[in-house]
């Protein structure tokens, strides 16, 4: 430092010294003021941008995975649909063909011959599930000179098998349109046995469904167990 | 003397100015900075969004492809086993209600298996 006063020329020098350092400072900070902002905006575009990719990219997968189910579940059904046409068309030709056995029923009781036996071995089997002393029978109307005939040789028939007596009357109440066969009643009145050819095809179609399966639409291939 | 001190003074106040200035520019620079950086941002996540609404586009597109496909093979697999089931049961009727029938006259009486003939 001079120990006298400045002249004229060393004021103007550190005059201009001092402003130099001034703009200098200035220009210095506002350098690291822009070179930090741009450092911030980089930083922050990023982050922004990463955040909303993340969440559009959770929605797309949600979207995807949404259409596989749909997708999934149409194809069941479809597969559904499926399956329950063919049920459908089985389930008719089933109908069909006990429609077919039912009208053809009516036929059996033509032949005296035959159907005097089948008379005989109804009324047989109606006693034997009976197990009474008397037993009342009832035939069509047109059948009630046949019935009788049956009951006395059943009756014989049902004493050969079971060592036991009994007693048969025969009414005509059925209906003349059914198919045939009879009905039996105790003695006393309390069991009845319906042995009409009717009531026999009915018990059968519910009986051979396993069989008539098998027979028509051939062996289930899904099946595992058989009893 | 004393102009000369105030003129002096006058100089440094005005580069004292200028610095502000400079530093004000730049504190501008930055708050400028943060808006664009959301701005940017906004234009970039609408492009990667237009992006994957096209790629699910297509992916859509493609397995609307698949249903359909799947719908007329699964219509024509159902159409031959029909088909089947029909010729199946033409073979077969006959017989089975020949069978039905026969057993309907089939009548085997027999004992309660508990019971013995009584003598």
């Amino acid at each position: 430092m001079a120990s006298r006063p400045l002249n004229d020329d060393e004021v103007v020098s550190e005059m201009n010294k001092m402003v130099a350092f001034i703009k200098q400072e200035a220009l210095e900070k506002a350098r690291e003021i822009r070179i930090k902002a741009d450092e911030e905006f980089a930083i922050e575009k990023a982050k922004l941008v990463k955040q909303e990719s993340t969440a559009i990219d959770a929605q797309f997968e949600k979207k995807k995975k949404g259409a596989e189910i749909a997708l999934k579940i149409k194809q069941s059904t479809q597969t559904n649909k499926s399956r329950l046409r063919l049920l459908q068309a089985r389930e008719q030709y089933l109908q069909d063909l006990f429609s077919t056995a039912r009208d053809q029923i009516s036929v059996l009781s033509k032949d005296e011959g035959r159907y005097l036996q089948l008379l005989e071995g109804v009324i047989v089997q109606g006693l034997l599930q009976l197990l009474e002393p008397s037993a009342t029978v009832y035939s069509r109307p047109k059948d009630l000179e046949l019935a009788k005939k049956a009951a006395a040789n059943a009756s014989k028939q049902y004493k050969e098998i079971s060592g036991k007596d009994v007693e048969v009357s025969v009414e005509a109440t059925l209906q003349d349109d059914s198919a045939g066969g009879v009905k039996l009643r105790s003695g006393t009145g309390r069991i009845t046995i319906d042995n009409t050819l009717d009531e026999r095809l009915r018990l059968l179609e519910d009986r051979m469904l396993p069989e008539i399966r098998h027979d028509i639409f051939g062996i289930n291939e899904n099946r595992k167990f058989y009893a | 003397q004393s102009s000369k001190q105030s003129q002096g003074i006058q100089t440094l106040l005005e580069a004292e100015k200028e610095a502000a200035k400079t530093v004000q520019q730049a504190r501008q620079y930055r708050v400028q900075k943060l808006k664009d950086a959301r701005a940017d941002a906004e234009k970039e996540i609408e492009e990667y969004r237009k992006a994957k609404d096209a790629e699910y586009k297509t992916f859509e597109s493609r397995h609307a492809d698949d249903t359909s496909d799947t719908q007329s093979a699964v219509d024509k697999e159902t159409d031959a086993k029909l088909a089947q089931i029909a010729e199946s049961y033409k073979n077969n009727k006959d017989a089975v209600v020949k069978k039905l029938l026969d057993r309907v006259v089939l009548v085997k009486p027999e004992l309660h298996r508990n019971l013995k003939k009584a003598s």
